[in-house]
């Protein structure tokens, strides 16, 4: 996984050589920062990273052999990717721009070439499938992309034909040149749609005037010549694409889903006949077509230099599919085989024979080997919370059979085993070969709704999954882990219920077995250190599963859970990145806002932590909750609050229940507040509370800020309003201080020893604008601090000539931001920082209500040499350690930036004071030190977010980055000030220990016996 | 120390003393002076009735030298801390402010030696109790040592050792408590 050579490792004794060279101000800053990249032998220790590509939108496979590894896919992310068949890894992959620009619009292989268009139209790519290389490139004429295919001149593939909406165009296949482009007639009414080559001397564009006639123009390949053009009358017919195909020797085969009728037209025909139509009822199937369902055809063209096959698949609903035949007369049509129920089906050729791959339901269980290792983990690990679920065990199999007969071929059965909180199958890849013996041996790629790709090969066996849902995070968090069984076992009987309801004997039982167990667990742990010993390094592996989860001493190790857009959550383990559970939510809709809250940690023993996920559906407004174990992935089932409103916003009280989860409000649109869980303890607790709790929505569109505080009935009171004006500027975040941050210092500490408070507001909230005014001399940045419960306005920074997107993060008593400076066109940092001046108004409490003095506020400003796509900062325990802010760049790197280089207390001229604190002079530009890149050569690509949470250490600070790619690491801002270095010699300070006991041991004896001796003398 | 006047008790211990060492001794020479003497002072011991010295009684002039001797001795001692300042204002200009290693063993000793002092000033009074001036002498002695500690004490302040500022207190501040609880965000 990783590479052998790896170019960072910085020591110190360089950055000092370095610093000797360079200026005084150089020197302080290594003085400061002494490295902090990682050494060679630290890489992957605990770090890792894995590669996405996202949603598969084409897939090829390299050749039709045995041992062929390779496969294509081009996704929804802009990618073009190779994998490896056998283990799922990536060979190489390309990543074009995001947004319409880098659309892939097509994916065509033939032997090494991977033809691709990008960017609707924009640009045809030839790419050699071999290293992944780009062969060539070239630009097409505008106009929006309609079909494209390849075109063979006397049995070779030379060209490929790209259809757009005005033009057709050939281009030669080496080399990317235009053989010829021309305009397509009458393409203001005619929407062409279709391209068509069957290896003869013309390529066949098809359009059709919606609900009128259909369109056939043959072109002549030499020179682009129109040799012929017709029109037939179909007036049934709206979209060549989606209910056409071409089949046997060249004939166009429609379906109409109103008069449930095939229609078939011969295209290279001469004269101009009608369509024939074929009734679905002579086939005898009408009556099975689904309601409401668009029948589709499914047909396919093994070689572009031959005619496609003439049997062809009619799907007549979900789970309907139809094998069919044209008879060689082109105008009759023979039923070969209905399957039913049926998911999907697809073609695949090898050589001379081409087969159909059918996916069929089977309701029975999966294989006996999977139920019985699932009985097992049932068993082994029985955490007493853990009711074990009767899974519907259900599978898919995959048949084979012959295209030319229909016939089932023998022994090509393949299980598809459904996950319990999957998605269902979506698409069928196939890729078949011809086995020594000259029968059809396949591979089969499967992609489920939840964008899951499965690599199943013969009989059954599932090679590779790969969950491209990762590719698309939206929202994370991290929790703890549970502590062991064991450790669990004896806080139990401890609890605050064992001693009242057991008596003295019992208890005695009690504690005797659990003594056992852990002597066991020990007996156990023991065991296999000794059986792992044995075994070379290379062939331990720490199987993470969900049964040996549990707490390290340093609580370094988390459960990941990451929300994707797809609808999929996930669990991850954050020491070796292993998916540990995954649980699709099936109706989720693509657009959907996703809110994870964690209500209840793992530190309530008896109750398992709880974890909420808020959706709301954006075009209803509706919202849904979904309560789950975030260490199981399971479903709690708890009675969830009705929500009939759309809701707005949710706010997480730290307020709990008899069972220890925290309260969460939603906030509805007739700003009523419903609060989840809802026992009467709570509501107690809430009237109790309640004017105390206040809670502020914004409304981008009205750039409108509002605050509201709760009545006692639930019902909530508007009580003030700040409205920025949207034809000036408008709304484009907002954050406020992450409610887990811990800031041990109150104050910092100047060079005459006097104490500059800082102003920590708990309620002060950083809101961003961008003006609407985009003129590079008008645009501007604003960043205004707003108290979110009082509403007034703490300070406000307009950065003049700036214009977005804006990066910020709000944490302590400071806020730093970026963004685009329109004058110099540069990127700028700009940092904030409040300070409450050298006395505290109110040391004990904090209330905003009770404010009178404004905070003093200092900025700074710094040049930035590189853009940025997203930033966070540190986080520890106890907020001790010194805070580093990390950037994601857009090569992929994260740069770890210590804070200090952002204050804005950085003098112009250092005098002896400043030297006292510590403050580095003031310096314009923001240096980028390799050193300082966290993910050394693993960048991230499209870094989308940043998370950081503590960990039991408060040197360490773990953070995951997440975009196409999902990168881990650990960072030491202050250093490993509290742990011994990873290279500490433990052998030699024992060794050394161990010999000088044994020396004064020895020297005492002899001392003693010189005694006796001298004393007999 | 002897206390005055008890030169002749001592004169009589030391005989008896030296009669103790021997427990017998047999004269063969009768010309030894020593022993003829010691005869002598024998039949002396049975000539002379009881409380005859025949020695001079000492000088009382030489007594009132000696007590002066001893005032001197006793103001030396009592003005010793006294006298160690300036030594010690030198040695404090010199070491600096820096904070490493010497400077900061200097001001230990500095400020352990007066409270050392301190500490022990009973066995300081008891030297000083031959002297008139006793009082007075303690109090100089003692004076002069808060003087020293009060040096070291300067020393640590100007060194920043002290926790007199504000800084010093920072790390106790406890976070303030939040009155409010407050939420909320975009509309989602």
């Amino acid at each position: 996984m990783y590479p052998p050579s790896l170019v960072v490792t910085f020591t110190k004794k360089s950055s000092v050589k370095m610093a000797k060279l360079t200026s005084l101000f150089v020197i302080l800053l290594s003085f400061f920062c002494i490295s902090e990249a990682v050494f060679e032998d630290q890489v992957g220790k605990f770090d890792w990273r894995q590669q996405y590509v996202g949603k598969t939108l084409f897939a090829h496979f390299e050749s039709n052999t045995q041992s062929s590894k390779k496969m294509f896919v081009a996704t929804d992310k802009n990618i073009f990717a190779s994998f490896n068949s056998r283990t799922g890894d990536l060979l190489w992959r390309h990543v074009d721009k995001t947004g319409p620009e880098g659309t892939i619009d097509i994916l065509l292989l033939h032997g090494q070439d991977a033809l691709m268009v990008v960017g609707d139209g924009r640009l045809l790519r030839s790419w050699d499938t071999n290293i992944g290389g780009l062969n060539w490139e070239v630009v097409l004429d505008t106009g929006s992309f309609q079909a494209a295919c390849f075109v063979a001149i006397q049995d070779t593939v030379k060209l490929v034909a790209v259809l757009k909406k005005a033009a057709i165009s050939l281009h030669y296949l080496s080399n990317g040149h235009q053989k010829w482009v021309e305009n397509l007639p009458d393409s203001d009414a005619v929407q062409y749609q279709a391209v068509y080559s069957g290896g003869e001397e013309e390529v066949y564009v098809l359009g059709v005037v919606p609900n009128s006639h259909l369109t056939i123009i043959a072109y002549s390949l030499e020179d682009g010549e129109i040799i012929k053009q017709r029109s037939v009358e179909a007036s049934w017919l709206s979209s060549v694409e989606s209910s056409c195909v071409v089949v046997g020797q060249g004939v166009l085969m429609c379906v109409d889903p109103a008069t449930l009728a095939l229609y078939t037209l011969p295209i290279q025909a001469e004269e101009t006949p009608e369509f024939s139509q074929i009734l679905l009822q002579v086939l005898y199937l009408s009556p099975t077509v689904s309601p409401g369902f668009q029948p589709v055809l499914v047909s396919s063209q093994p070689h572009p230099a031959r005619s496609p096959l003439s049997e062809f698949f009619l799907q007549l609903g979900p789970d309907h599919h139809v094998l069919l035949q044209l008879n060689a007369d082109g105008y009759t049509i023979a039923p070969l085989r209905d399957f039913q129920p049926a998911f999907l089906v697809s073609f695949a050729t090898t050589g001379k024979k081409t087969v159909a791959a059918v996916m069929t339901p089977k309701n029975e269980t999966v294989s006996r080997h999977r139920v019985v290792s699932f009985i097992n983990y049932t068993a082994v690990s029985k955490p007493r919370w853990l009711s074990p679920l009767p899974f519907p065990l259900q599978a898919c199999a995959i048949n084979l059979f012959s295209v030319d007969s229909g016939r089932r071929l023998l022994d090509t059965t393949v299980l598809f085993p459904l996950e319990p909180n999957g998605g269902k199958p979506h698409m069928l890849y196939v890729h078949a070969f011809l086995k020594k013996d000259d029968s059809v041996g396949y591979r089969v790629l499967v992609q489920t709704q939840d964008h899951a790709l499965t690599f199943i090969q013969q009989p059954g066996r599932v090679v590779w999954t790969r969950e491209e849902a990762l590719a698309d995070v939206v929202t994370m968090e991290m929790v703890d882990l549970p502590l062991t069984g064991t450790q669990a076992e004896l806080e139990g009987e401890f609890g605050k219920k064992a001693g009242k309801e057991h008596g003295l004997f019992p208890m005695v039982l009690k504690r005797l077995s659990s003594q056992v167990t852990l002597l066991q667990a020990w007996l156990a742990h023991l065991w296999k250190l000794f059986y792992e010993a044995r075994k070379p390094r290379s062939q331990v592996k720490n199987e993470v599963t969900i049964e040996t989860l549990s707490r390290d001493e340093f609580n370094l190790q988390k459960m990941m859970v990451m929300v994707t857009a797809s609808g999929k959550l996930f669990g991850i383990d954050s020491k070796s990145g292993s998916i540990l559970w995954k649980h699709y939510l099936e109706n989720v809709q693509p657009n959907a806002a996703f809110k994870l809250i964690v209500q209840r940690t793992t530190a309530h023993f008896p109750h398992p932590p709880q974890c909420t996920l808020l959706i709301k559906d954006k075009d209803t407004g509706l919202a849904t909750l979904h309560v789950f174990n975030p260490i199981f992935g399971r479903k709690s089932h708890i009675a969830l609050p009705a929500l009939p409103r759309p809701i707005l916003q949710s706010l997480l009280l730290p307020v709990i229940d008899q069972d220890y989860a925290k309260v969460l409000l939603l906030v509805d649109d007739q700003y009523k507040v419903t609060a989840f869980p809802s026992t009467k303890n709570v509501l107690q607790q809430l009237q109790e509370m309640a004017s105390s709790i206040f809670f502020y929505l914004i409304r981008s569109e009205h750039g409108n800020l509002s605050g509201f505080r709760l009545r006692k009935d639930l019902s909530t009171e508007r009580i003030w309003e700040v409205v920025l004006p949207t034809e000036v500027q408008k709304i484009v975040a907002v954050k406020g201080k992450r409610p887990n941050e811990h800031v041990h210092s109150q104050g910092r500490v100047m060079g005459d020893r006097s104490v500059l408070y800082k102003y920590l507001n708990p309620n002060l909230l950083a809101v961003v604008t961008e003006s609407t005014d985009a003129h590079p001399e008008r645009a501007f940045v604003g960043v205004f601090l707003v108290d979110g419960v009082t509403g007034r306005i703490i300070h406000e920074a307009v950065q003049r000539k700036a214009r977005g997107p804006v990066h910020f993060v709000h944490s302590e008593n400071w806020v730093v931001y970026e963004y685009w400076n329109t004058k110099s066109r540069r990127n700028e940092f700009s940092v904030l920082e409040l300070f409450e001046g050298t006395e505290l108004y109110n040391s004990t409490v904090f209330s905003s209500l009770d404010r009178p003095h404004l905070p003093q506020v200092l900025q700074q400003t710094y040049i930035f040499p590189s853009p940025i796509t997203t930033m966070e900062a540190t986080l520890t325990e106890k907020g001790i350690t010194s805070r580093h802010l990390l950037v994601g760049l857009p090569s992929g790197a994260i740069l770890s930036l210590p804070k200090m280089f952002l204050d804005p207390r950085r003098p112009e001229v250092v005098t002896e004071h400043s030297r006292e604190e510590n403050l580095i002079p003031y310096a314009p530009e923001m240096p980028i030190r390799t050193e300082w890149f966290i993910n050394y050569n693993q960048t991230v690509a499209r870094v989308k977010g940043i998370y950081t949470a503590p960990s039991g250490l408060e040197s360490t600070c773990l953070v995951v980055a997440y975009g196409l790619d999902i990168y881990q690491t650990r960072v030491y801002p202050s250093k490993q000030f509290d742990v011994l270095k990873d290279d500490y010699d433990y052998v030699l300070i024992s060794s050394v220990l161990f010999a000088l006991f044994f020396a004064t041991m020895i020297s005492k004896r002899l001392a003693q016996v010189k005694l006796l001796n001298r004393a007999w003398r | 120390m002897a206390p005055p006047g008890g030169q002749g008790g001592g004169a009589v211990s030391t005989r008896g003393a030296g009669a103790r060492r021997m427990k017998w001794a047999l004269e063969l020479s009768l010309g030894n002076a020593r022993g003829r003497g010691d005869r002598q002072s024998n039949q002396g011991d049975v000539m002379y009735p009881i409380g005859y010295s025949d020695k001079s009684v000492p000088d009382t002039s030489i007594q009132e030298t000696d007590k002066n001797l001893v005032e001197k001795r006793c103001w030396d001692v009592a003005l010793g801390p006294l006298k160690q300042i300036p030594m010690n204002l030198f040695i404090m200009y010199m070491s600096g402010n820096t904070i490493s290693i010497f400077p900061i063993m200097m001001v230990c000793m500095m400020a352990w030696r007066p409270i050392q002092a301190l500490m022990s000033m009973s066995a300081t009074f008891k030297l000083l109790e031959n002297s008139n001036q006793q009082w007075l002498q303690g109090l100089a002695y003692s004076v002069g040592n808060l003087l020293g500690s009060a040096l070291a004490i300067y020393k640590c302040q100007s060194m920043g050792l002290l926790p007199t500022h504000s800084s010093d207190w920072l790390a106790f501040i406890e976070p303030p408590q939040r009155m409010e609880i407050m939420g909320g965000g975009m509309v989602l």
